[in-house]
């Protein structure tokens, strides 16, 4: 916890009841009393003691979570009544953040008994996390600092840190560093405002509101939709001589269409058709000769219209050339990004749809700007520009229309947002449709096994049926919107045409060709008022889609290059790990402080039950996530500060997952190395027992496979991607169960290529069959995260633990096998 | 092979000379693998523990603290509920088919201990839903007080657990319920409407 975030008057309390700031080595807010009742509270450790202060739960406060939390939290302790419990460490064990279902529950043992100490949200999990460890450190040291008090042989320099002290096996040290004192040891220990990297900036600064997603320092409420906009503009940069084009065609439009009802209505009524002498004198045509007038007007009608139609024309190349110049720029930048970020971005998120949407999005972005941004003006001048020439021809019709327009305006606001619900409902009711057919397309075999297609079909009905619903109710708002459209303007329209005819009947005010006039006005006001009630909408529908794709295009990977990368020159292959411990979630560890040295050029084995942390091990050798605590280091550099190039083209993996490309085998086997001949790939091909079923595919290496191409079995995907890790040549090679799903008798063939493919690096193999392991120099079994045994095959099975257990097994299951 | 020797007494005809092989013992670990151990007033004694947990006692075994854990949370609350052994990789000792099965001052311990594992605030008013970029935060009334959260709209924070009944999770996975959407007022289940 940060110390800023601290309200001094805990402070004050604390220090009234002995407890110093400076004696704090990890504190964590919580919000939950023992009863899970939302209460304000703090827990705080020392070196000494653990305190919980409590405030009574009060039901009239508001509990803000994540994007609505700011960060000075009010903790105002003097209206409020609190408990503070102070437990001395030495009495107290097992401190534990217990995770419920959906909160955790802060345990521990006093003298013998479990305590529940204090409940709390998901919101405090990560910080309450970190007090533990600090707990479970601060614990360990004192408890070497009692055995020496208790007069056990060393000193104290020699003590074994924090991490050590859990895991007997612990490879020996080098000894080239100075070991540390107990009390730098303990310093380090300190959480309590020391400056976290992951932690920094967790606030927005603007609102102070903690962000809703800690790995994107956004924030949603603040973000300025006037910044995204701009952004965006930024994308139609590199087109600017088409927009000019773009704009110099709708400008031409919107003025071809105003002088349109003038031409339509005044000058072939009023001036033409009523033989108005004058006017013909004007442009040079002689009196009477109204037939060729009316021919000239009738040819500039139609020169109008064509000029219009030609320049939509222009207009529709130009915006198709923008629009998809601009969309393919934005997709590229998506893809770009998306191609660096780290694994855990993936998992956390539901890709698919995630990734789908935002390359619609990016459509959508460029629509509005196209189709919508430009006419805003537009749309805006045309109404204006109308208006004028209507209150110039009779102020008196132009009242009725503008008493008429907030009318419409209304209905499109209101009706509107209806039918963009419906949307939504219409939008899932697809999804469910849709996914229901795909599940029951993958899972076809299993349907008709277990005979239950009449009951899928009835689920189908049911969400057909809703789908059904969901379009009917758009197509009842749609009518119900243009129809009270199309009849407020007729009412517009017959009473513009009433006044109008009492105005040339009966006032002989003004003549039927600028009442047509007028009307046309009318007519051409349509169109803009229905834009601008739906333009808000199109406006911020867009900037949500911007904003999605610039969420990932500004998504920073977790797992980053170091600045100035080191390179392995020379590598060796060997590979430390040190004190690491990690977890997917922070409450949930799944390696928890494993030392291990894996000599250089040997094989090793890992052992465990499914879930024990075994492939997540590797990923880390892999970095394909960085370790919460620890260092992994690879020819004593650690991965960290290795270039990225370095250590994907030293490490390289065959997991449990394998996944082919679209394309043809041969691209599928070098795709690491793009460069390679036809003789390293099939000689890769070779060693990996891959070249006999590539020969019988109909043809050979140029087959295409992947999801357009032609099927592969689990075993022939599996060796594809042995042939894969052997063509890049790594000096390190991982296996995690790359042997899994093939037969018996292939995976003898494999194994022999393996035993070959080991020499020289070294190997890291992950195998449920422990004959897989049989070449391996040395074993670890892993359990909990933890490494449980460690040694060489005789060593573990004459320990008689896990590893003997599991072969006894193996060996059971072997010889039912036997029976068959 | 070599190292691995043991392996080989698993082939056909080797399974006779094989002494670790023995087919009654393994049906017997099958059976004991397929017990469920059914927990009520005559055979286990629950008891309130001074620290807020629940202890055991079950024939010769005594647990000093127990979890308890719903098998189907949502669709049977009170029936089938394994009771399992603290630690991290807990293990079920055994199984209450009904908790009508055991006294009501142990039924009631033991919805205490329930109640507190499954903390999920009930919403009873929703007072704003608003939504924007990717996010919708919620201002709600729930039976634990006011409360304000965020969703992921992505994702699938609002799962259905019934036609009616919905379940929402903010992003950091806390949760929060609505027994019956039916049960609100109409302009409530109107802002709610982007999620039904």
């Amino acid at each position: 916890m940060k110390k800023d975030l601290f309200p001094k008057a805990v402070l004050k309390l604390l220090k009234e009841n002995g407890i110093e700031e400076d004696d704090i080595f990890a504190a964590s807010a919580t919000d939950m009393n023992t009863e899970c009742l939302y209460a304000d509270g703090f827990v705080v450790l020392t070196l000494t003691q653990l305190a919980i202060l409590l405030s009574a739960p009060d039901e009239k406060e508001i509990h803000s979570f994540k994007g609505y939390m700011t960060k000075q939290k009010a903790f105002d302790i003097s209206d409020k009544e609190w408990t503070l419990k102070i437990y001395p460490l030495e009495k107290t064990e097992n401190l534990k953040a217990e995770p419920q279902v959906a909160c955790s529950v802060l345990t521990a043992d006093v003298d013998g008994v479990t305590y529940r100490l204090t409940a709390f949200s998901n919101l405090y999990k990560r910080e309450m996390h970190k007090l533990v460890r600090t707990f479970d450190k601060i614990c360990m040291e004192t408890k070497v600092n009692k055995d020496l008090e208790a007069g056990k042989e060393g000193k104290p320099e020699d003590a074994p840190g924090p991490g050590q002290f859990l895991d007997p096996w612990e490879p020996k040290k080098d000894g080239d560093k100075e070991p540390e004192s107990k009390e730098e040891r303990i310093k380090k220990l300190k959480v309590y405002g020391v400056e976290d990297e992951k932690e920094k900036d967790e606030y927005c600064p603007t609102c102070g509101m903690m962000y809703p997603d800690r790995s994107r320092k956004v924030c949603p409420r603040c973000m300025d939709r006037k910044s995204i906009f701009f952004r965006v503009i930024g994308y139609f940069k590199p087109y600017k001589a088409r927009i000019a084009v773009l704009f110099l065609c709708y400008i031409a439009t919107a003025g071809l269409n105003l002088v349109w009802p003038y031409l339509n209505g005044t000058i072939l009524y009023d001036k033409v058709l009523a033989k108005n002498n004058e006017f013909l004198a004007k442009f040079g045509i002689e009196d009477g000769k109204y037939i060729t007038a009316l021919l000239m007007v009738v040819l500039t009608m139609l020169m109008a219209r064509i000029t219009i139609i030609v320049i939509g024309m222009i207009q529709g190349v130009f915006a198709a050339k923008i629009v998809t110049g601009v969309v393919r720029d934005m997709k590229k930048s998506i893809f770009g990004n998306m191609g660096k970020l780290s694994i855990s971005f993936f998992r956390s998120r539901q890709t698919g749809s995630l990734m789908t949407r935002v390359m619609s999005d990016a459509d959508r972005v460029t629509g509005f700007f196209i189709d919508g941004c430009p006419y805003i003006l537009i749309n805006g001048l045309t109404i204006i520009v109308s208006l004028c020439f209507m209150f110039s021809i009779k102020w008196q019709m132009t009242l009725m229309v503008l008493v008429v327009m907030p009318f419409v305006m209304l209905i499109g606001l209101k009706l509107r947002p209806r039918i963009w619900t419906q949307f939504g409902h219409r939008h899932r009711a697809e999804r469910a449709v849709n996914s229901q057919v795909n599940d029951n397309l993958t899972g076809a075999r299993v349907v008709k096994a277990f005979g239950q297609e009449n009951r899928e079909t009835t689920r189908f009905e049911k969400n057909n049926l809703r789908l059904r619903d969901a379009e009917m109710s758009i197509v009842g708002t749609r009518n119900l919107v243009s129809g009270s459209y199309s009849g407020i303007f007729e009412i517009l329209n017959i009473s513009v045409w009433l006044i109008g005819v009492y105005l040339i009947m009966v006032a002989h005010e003004i003549e039927l060709g600028v009442m047509i006039t007028f009307v046309g006005y009318i007519g051409q006001l349509q169109g803009p008022i229905n834009f601008f009630s739906r333009v808000f909408h199109w406006w911020s529908d867009s900037m949500n889609s911007a904003q999605r794709m610039f969420e990932i295009i500004d998504s920073v990977p977790e797992i980053r290059e170091a600045e100035n990368p080191v390179e392995l020159e020379d590598p060796k292959g060997r590979i430390e790990l040190k004190n690491v411990s990690f977890g997917y979630e922070v409450n949930r560890p799944v390696l928890k402080e494993l030392n291990l040295d894996i000599k250089e050029g040997s094989m090793l084995g890992i052992v465990g039950r499914s879930g024990a942390g075994k492939t997540t091990l590797v990923n880390l050798i892999s970095r394909m996530y960085d370790p919460q605590e620890g260092q992994i280091l690879i020819d004593g550099k650690d991965i960290k500060d290795l270039s990225f190039k370095s250590l994907r083209r030293n490490v390289a993996m065959v997991s449990q997952e394998t996944y082919i490309f679209m394309g043809t085998v041969e691209e599928n086997i070098a795709y690491a190395n793009p460069s390679a001949s036809h003789a390293d790939v099939i000689r890769a091909a070779k060693l990996a027992s891959a070249h006999e079923f590539i020969m019988r595919m109909p043809d050979g290496y140029d087959t295409r496979i992947g999801s357009s191409g032609r099927e592969l079995s689990g075993g022939e995907k599996q060796r594809i991607s042995i042939a894969r890790a052997i063509l890049s040549n790594p000096k390190i090679l991982i296996l995690d169960e790359a042997t899994a799903s093939v037969d018996t008798e292939t995976e003898r063939d494999i194994q022999k290529s393996i035993s070959y493919l080991v020499k020289g690096r070294t190997t890291i193999s992950i195998a449920h069959r422990l004959s897989t392991l049989k070449d391996a120099d040395y074993l670890v079994v892993i359990d909990n995260g933890k490494i449980t045994e460690r040694g060489t095959h005789s060593e573990l099975e004459a320990l008689k633990g896990t590893y003997y257990k599991l072969m006894e097994l193996q060996r059971k299951a072997l010889a039912l096998k036997g029976i068959e | 092979m070599g190292k691995f020797d043991g392996f080989r007494g698993g082939r056909p005809g080797g399974f006779g000379g094989d002494e670790e092989f023995n087919l009654e013992q393994m049906e017997k670990e099958t059976e004991e693998m397929l017990k469920m151990r059914f927990l009520d007033k005559k055979n286990a004694e629950f008891k309130a523990t001074g620290g807020g947990f629940v202890s055991l006692k079950v024939g010769d075994e005594e647990y000093s603290r127990i979890q308890v854990v719903r098998m189907f949370p949502f669709t049977d609350p009170d029936h089938y509920i394994s009771i399992r052994t603290s630690d991290e990789n807990s293990k079920e000792i055994g199984i209450i088919k009904d908790l009508k099965d055991v006294s009501k001052e142990t039924a009631e311990l033991l919805v205490t201990q329930m109640n507190l594992r499954y903390f999920t605030p009930i919403i009873t008013k929703i007072i704003n839903i608003k939504d924007e970029y990717g996010y919708a935060y919620f201002d709600v009334m729930t039976d634990r007080g006011q409360c304000r959260f965020t969703i992921n709209m992505g994702g699938s924070s609002v799962v259905h657990l019934s036609e009616t009944r919905i379940l929402i999770s903010d992003v950091d996975e806390n949760r929060f319920e609505i027994p019956d959407v039916m049960k609100l007022t109409t302009p409530e289940r109107k802002k709610l409407d982007l999620f039904l």
